[in-house]
């Protein structure tokens, strides 16, 4: 499907660091920590410089659409530990173009300063997503960041849709998100944060995550939501906050052509269908006894996002594949609406 | 403060002030009609998200930014506040009962004493430069009558928590005892809420209740409500 990769050749195996075909915005490593992480930035992080060589992994990743109308990736950059090995054509919509992240290292660690770039040019299609879950290791000095920057042209498309983020036991991970749209342009952002390696009872452990996004267009904000959870300072299976679930997503489909009121309807059918299956469930297991609760309930909604920019779907549930498998039945719904096809079946990712 | 700034802020802080902040329960309503609040002391948990969660994380920033830019004659700094929670809040219900009842809030000032900051306020609404979110207008109605910010903030979360208890009055049938005791139990929450949001710029706003965003979502689909909210 890529013809025409032509930066591909000079940068597409540049995994070690070498910044000279680099936009240099690396001042962003150091850049003021949000204030929830002041306090752990002057931590310095033993063996390791804080956003060093191998902590300081950087992706871009450029699509555009060549005469055929076909999407192709332009250009790639991955310092490690991102890894891109190619694209994949399995996207449903025949002009789709698929990238899948690897991450080699371990997890995210303290020190650890990522930097993503995707662009999507005019009229492409574009899916990025991680080919398995990023995993955010225990840490006792500083803290791990990501700096996450979408940008979608005119009449273009981009799913950003990575697998689930699981915090370890005293993970420190602070993530910021902005997608930039043209009026003409759609998105769709997940995000699933799983607060522990819950096979093995870790729950909560973690000492602060707080993920920021934010939806943007011709400068203005459209809309902003964060995700903050520091157990140690506030409960978060508080009342109306996780109550009783343990994983959280949150599919965001940007679309600030119009009103969505109708989109919002759509995908909240969709995901709270999943919910009432859940509900009978829980009533063949002879009602809500907490011992026996229904681990595969996930309740979730929808809801129009602020500014006609388009609809927010939150899934809460007790495991990562049900609210995973719930955001992904609501993201092929909104693609069905937005470009006429389905979402990549999960079985082939 | 003066007294005559204290007794617009009794009068501010009533719920007899017709705003209509007994058509609202922020999603309250759902979680009762789906069992998640069943008793008093499950109604004072979910109040305590609503302010320290909600309120002190977005709510009160905004109203205290917009106090700060009124005593400033700055309108684009009200404007930003405004807008900048507007963009935050996720959950549509929870945006249409705060611009509902922030216009009801700034007729009736403008009806009862004039002022020209009101004014130009009120035309930036109207125009819909700005949405007019309940707390924003409050900001700028109490900063214009000399009450200070902190008691503007604590002014809020007392009504906030009036509006949800008379709605949970009418919801789960409590006793005029037990909502009194639940008010006066959630005063260290409320002063906490009020600190939380203290020192924080517009950009620091993380409001953080999923569970609220859902039920609020259900609320907008569900059939019989008393409710708009």
């Amino acid at each position: 499907m890529a013809t025409d990769r032509t930066d591909r050749g000079a940068e597409g195996e540049n995994t070690n660091g070498s910044a000279t075909a680099v936009d240099d915005t690396d001042g962003k490593s150091e850049s003021v920590p949000h204030p929830a992480f002041a306090a752990y930035a002057d931590e310095s992080v033993p063996g390791a410089t804080v956003g060093a060589p191998g902590k300081d992994g950087r992706l871009e990743l450029r699509f555009g659409v060549d005469r055929d109308g076909d999407t192709n990736l332009v250009r790639d950059l991955a310092r490690a530990p991102f890894h891109v090995s190619g694209t994949l054509g399995h996207d449903p919509h025949p002009r789709g173009e698929t990238v899948y992240v690897q991450s080699p290292s371990e997890g995210v660690a303290q020190g650890d300063r990522r930097s993503v770039t995707v662009e999507v040019g005019a009229e492409a299609v574009a899916h990025v997503s991680t080919q398995s879950s990023t995993k955010v290791l225990s840490m006792g000095h500083n803290y791990a960041e990501s700096d996450i920057t979408l940008s979608v042209g005119a009449d273009a498309h981009l799913d950003y849709v990575p697998a689930p983020t699981i915090l370890h036991g005293d993970a420190r991970y602070h993530e910021a998100l902005t997608v930039e749209l043209a009026p003409s342009a759609t998105a769709v952002v997940g995000e699933v944060v799983v607060p522990g390696r819950l096979a093995r009872g870790e729950r909560f452990e973690f000492e602060r995550y707080l993920s920021e996004f934010q939806a943007r267009s011709d400068g203005d904000l459209l809309a902003a939501d964060a995700t903050h959870l520091a157990p140690g300072e506030s409960d978060p299976t508080a009342p109306g906050v996780l109550g009783e679930f343990t994983v959280l997503g949150t599919l965001y489909v940007l679309a600030p052509g119009g009103e969505r009121g109708e989109l919002s309807d759509r995908l909240h059918a969709v995901v709270a269908d999943e919910e009432r299956a859940g509900a009978a469930d829980d009533a063949d297991h002879g009602g809500a006894d907490d011992e026996r609760r229904n681990d595969d309930t996930v309740r979730a909604g929808a809801t129009a996002l602020p500014n006609d920019a388009g609809v927010a779907v939150r899934a809460l549930g007790h495991r990562a594949e049900t609210v995973t498998g719930t955001l992904h039945d609501a993201w092929d719904e909104a693609r069905t609406a937005l470009l006429g096809v389905g979402a990549p079946d999960p079985r082939r990712l | 403060m003066t007294d005559e700034a204290t007794l617009e802020s009794f009068r501010l802080a009533d719920s007899f002030l017709p705003v209509g902040t007994d058509s609202v329960s922020d999603g309250l309503e759902q979680f009762v009609a789906t069992d998640g609040v069943t008793d008093v002391d499950e109604l004072a948990a979910l109040l305590e998200t609503y302010l320290r969660r909600q309120h002190g994380q977005a709510g009160l920033i905004a109203l205290r930014a917009a106090h700060v830019a009124t005593r400033a004659d700055d309108l684009a700094g009200v404007l930003d506040a405004d807008r900048r929670l507007e963009a935050t809040t996720l959950a549509a219900e929870l945006r249409e009962s705060s611009t509902l009842t922030g216009e009801r809030l700034l007729t009736l000032q403008r009806e009862v004493r004039e002022d020209p900051f009101l004014d130009r306020y009120a035309e930036a609404v109207d125009g819909d430069e700005t949405p007019g979110n309940y707390v924003v207008v409050l900001g700028v109605v109490t900063a214009l009558a000399g009450v200070d910010a902190r008691e503007a903030c604590l002014l809020s979360c007392h009504e906030l928590a009036t509006a949800q208890l008379g709605a949970a009055q009418r919801l789960l049938r409590l006793g005029h005892t037990d909502v009194q005791r639940v008010l006066d139990e959630l005063r260290p929450t409320m002063v906490a809420a009020v600190e939380d949001s203290a020192d924080r710029s517009l950009a620091e706003m993380t409001p953080f209740a999923p569970l609220v965003d859902v039920l609020s979502a259900e609320h907008e689909r569900a059939d019989r409500r008393l409710f708009v909210s």
